[in-house]
């Protein structure tokens, strides 16, 4: 099996949010994301939250320990990023968008 | 954390520089993890488990919730399986009026209205499930009830775990004060549009009883909506659907048309409408009168409505002009009245001055055909003042009781003499002993002035006929003629003559008036007729078309007494005598005065003379032996010779009086004075007068002292 070229697939960012109803962070959290792929990656991302009250399940699938966690699901590879994503820059090199200073 | 490295990690190849950094960043986010956790920065952890996955919140994380829970404006209430409550909100605790402290570890039913018991039991043991609502009361700790909603959903908490349910609870009194006011309004609504309909309703009752109808023109479309009772103006018997004002004026007789097609034009304009107008009535094609009134309505200038009532006021004007012409009627006939009194006294004294003169001058067969001649018109001015105080009600009418039927009999005869051989007379007569309280010498009179009238109506021939019938007469019609409603004889002569035309049969009853040639007619009969049925209380009917003849109706009012008893034989008369004795004359009228006292003279009688009852009553007061008082009965001022007479009866019982009229108003003989009393007509005679005084003296002697 090969690895698909990473040019085809890094144009579209697939991300998960996995939250806590309307906790202070995960309220935080969502905010911060929405802000962040709006501001890099506009146009080129698909975010879906998920309230792990409601859905406890689908945390079994990518391995959530904790929430807040943002899932980069595509491109590859797969990375988690745990907090309320307030360091903009962690997150930004979490998603391979800007090597970590 | 612990997913297969995703590139060759079981194929024994040895690790890449790429593989090398995957693990680098793995084990960084791991690190990451595990700081982020220490660190505090998560709100829950997820553990997989034999059960599925489990979410435990970190502490504080779920306060949102709590103070959502807590400041949210509905009650919220968690409660065991037996209703036990083991959480409330303050907005709960607020709504039943209790402190917390109260509230929690009670049974919530402690707080619901006796009624709503049963219903909340069930509502709360429905078991796990979807959720349940119902409306109940809740009863305050003031013992003041609230409406409220609510909802109950069970809990899943830890499988195993007791139940537990979760309560909102929603005050609904706002929404009860509004529905209230709403049905208030509702309420009021309906009672306003009831007396609406109610006024509506009366004011349709209103014109309906003022026999009005209501119509409503529509400018735009010409359509007019209208009232029954306006169809049934118009002759319909039922409403007509559509009607527009096309329809209104294609009813009107032509004649009318333009006018009232004007006087809409012209409403338009002075906002106001009113006229009168003749119609062809639907049905019975009669020519109706109808008075209409109404009024525009303008909106913003513009005239958009016509709106009004519309009444038939056919028999309306058909009694005005009757009353019209019975006042007109009333007035002549005083006039007549005072005529006929001045023109006895002439009379009286030409004729008592011819008497006298006839006894003083020597006689001779010249000068007898002279008088005689003399006398004649003398007694024929006389019976055409019989006839013109008929007509004004004021001659004496000796009314008795009488049959008509049998009196009618006794015309045959009469008739046929008075209308001539060529003309067949027929008697329809009811044969029936009605009775009527009249004098029926103007019975008599009033048929014969109809019969030559219908004679003079017939030159070519014809057919006269006499009917007697009985008629009952009600209020309605009975007003119209100023009578009195009941049952009533009518006598009625018809011809088959030329008839009249309704102008002249308008005037038919005025005195003087006649379409007979000059000489031929007094221009009187009708007007006795006339008199003599209004003085029994009756009226004429008069109905006659060119051509077709005329029909005379006299009603006389019906009576239930009986007849009198048979006239008992009047003692033989004696001729003229002379007396003796003093009689006081008592007349207003000199020259009358004169002659009467010369004509006593002549008699042999002792004369004494007063002008008027004051001067009398001195006169026998200041001790003049009287042995008759002779009185004139209408004398200007002061008492009249009736009052005269009842005041000398109760002083003087045994002084005869004798009075005189040219007329009397019977109604002013008091009736125990009738048979007291003689009465001497005017114009009358020096035997006349001498009867008259034996007769005086015989009643008053024949009472006991």
């Amino acid at each position: 099996m090969t690895a698909e070229p990473p040019e085809e697939t890094s144009k579209i960012y697939k991300l998960r949010l996995f939250v806590t109803g309307s906790t202070p962070r995960s309220t935080r959290a969502i905010e911060n994301m929405r802000r962040i792929c709006e501001e890099n990656l506009k146009g080129q991302y698909d975010l879906e939250v998920v309230d792990v009250y409601q859905n406890p399940d689908a945390t079994r699938e990518l391995q959530i320990v904790a929430t807040p966690t943002l899932v980069k699901i595509l491109p590859e590879p797969l990375r988690r990023i745990i907090g309320d994503l307030s360091d903009q820059e962690r997150v930004l090199a979490g998603l391979d968008l800007q090597p970590l200073a | 954390m612990s997913t297969p490295p995703t590139h060759d990690a079981d194929n024994g190849t040895p690790p890449t520089a790429s593989y090398v950094a995957d693990l680098e960043a793995r084990l960084r986010e791991a690190e990451e993890t595990l700081d982020a956790i220490r660190n505090g920065e998560v709100d829950a952890v997820v553990v997989g488990g034999p059960n599925g996955q489990q979410v435990y919140t970190l502490e504080n994380a779920d306060r949102p919730y709590r103070v959502l829970i807590e400041q949210m404006l509905e009650g919220a209430v968690t409660l065991s399986e037996d209703g036990t409550i083991l959480y409330c909100n303050e907005r709960f605790a607020t709504l039943v009026g209790a402190d917390r402290e109260g509230v929690l570890g009670g049974p919530f039913g402690r707080f619901v209205a006796p009624g709503d018991h049963a219903g909340f039991h069930r509502l709360l043991s429905r078991g796990p499930g979807a959720a349940a609502t119902g409306e109940f009361k809740l009863r305050r700790s003031d013992r003041t009830a609230v409406p409220v909603n609510i909802s109950l959903v069970d809990l899943v908490l830890d499988e195993g775990a007791a139940r537990i349910v979760c309560g909102i609870v929603t005050d609904l009194t706002n929404n009860y004060r509004r529905s209230d006011e709403l049905a208030a309004a509702n309420q009021r609504l309906e009672r306003e549009i009831a007396e609406r309909g109610r006024a509506e309703l009366s004011l349709g009752l209103a014109l309906d009883a003022a026999g009005m109808g209501g119509w409503d023109l529509d400018l735009a479309t010409g359509m007019i909506r209208r009232s029954l009772r306006h169809d049934v103006i118009f002759g319909h018997t039922g409403r007509v659907p559509g009607w527009t004002l096309r329809d209104s004026m294609d009813r009107l007789v032509p004649d009318d048309r333009d006018r009232v097609e004007r006087a809409f034009a012209e409403a338009v304009k002075t906002g106001w409408l009113e006229f009168e107008a003749r119609i062809r009535r639907v049905g019975d094609d009669a020519v109706r009168r109808v008075h209409v009134k109404a009024q525009t309505y303008y909106d913003a200038g513009q005239p958009v409505r016509i709106a009004g009532v519309v009444a038939d006021v056919t028999d309306q004007r058909v009694v005005e002009e009757q009353l019209r012409q019975a006042q007109k009627m009333e007035a002549v006939g005083k006039l007549t009245g005072g005529i006929a009194h001045d023109f006895n006294n002439l009379l009286m004294i030409i004729g008592g001055s011819l008497d006298m003169l006839g006894r003083r001058v020597p006689r001779d067969p010249k000068t007898d055909f002279l008088i005689e001649s003399a006398q004649q018109g003398i007694q024929r001015g006389a019976k055409l003042n019989q006839q013109l105080l008929a007509f004004s009600r004021r001659q004496d009418l000796h009314a008795e009781v009488v049959c008509i039927d049998r009196f009618v009999e006794t015309f045959d005869h009469l008739l046929d003499r008075a209308v001539g051989e060529t003309i067949p007379v027929k008697i329809v007569r009811a044969s029936n002993d009605w009775r009527s309280r009249i004098d029926h010498h103007q019975l008599e009179t009033a048929i014969l002035n109809l019969a030559i009238n219908a004679r003079d109506a017939m030159p070519g021939g014809g057919v006269l006929t006499l009917t007697t019938e009985s008629r009952s007469v009600d209020h309605d019609v009975a007003a119209r003629w100023g009578a009195i409603a009941g049952d009533f004889i009518v006598v009625s002569i018809a011809d088959t003559g030329i008839g009249m035309p309704p102008a002249v049969a308008e005037r038919a009853f005025e005195p003087f008036f006649t379409t007979k040639g000059i000489g031929k007619g007094t221009g009187l009969g009708l007007s006795q007729v006339y008199g003599f049925a209004k003085q029994s209380r009756g009226f004429v009917t008069i109905d006659s078309e060119p051509e077709a003849g005329t029909k005379v109706s006299i009603f006389l009012p019906r009576t239930e007494e009986a007849l009198p008893a048979a006239a008992t034989t009047e003692p033989e008369r004696p001729a003229a005598v002379t007396g003796s004795g003093l009689i006081l004359v008592v007349e207003d009228d000199a020259d009358v005065r004169r002659v009467t006292a010369g004509m006593l003279h002549d008699l042999g009688f002792l004369v004494r003379e007063a002008a008027n009852a004051r001067e009398a009553l001195a006169l026998i007061d200041s001790g003049t032996e009287v042995d008759l008082v002779f009185s004139d009965v209408i004398m200007p001022g002061g008492q009249s010779g009736i009052e005269l007479a009842q005041e000398l009866n109760a002083s003087r019982p045994h002084l005869p009086v004798l009075l005189a009229s040219g007329y009397t108003a019977e109604e002013i003989i008091p009736e125990a004075l009738f048979d007291e009393l003689v009465l001497l007509h005017k114009p009358y005679s020096q035997t006349e007068l001498s009867r008259a005084i034996i007769d005086t003296t015989l009643k008053r002697s024949g009472r006991s002292p």
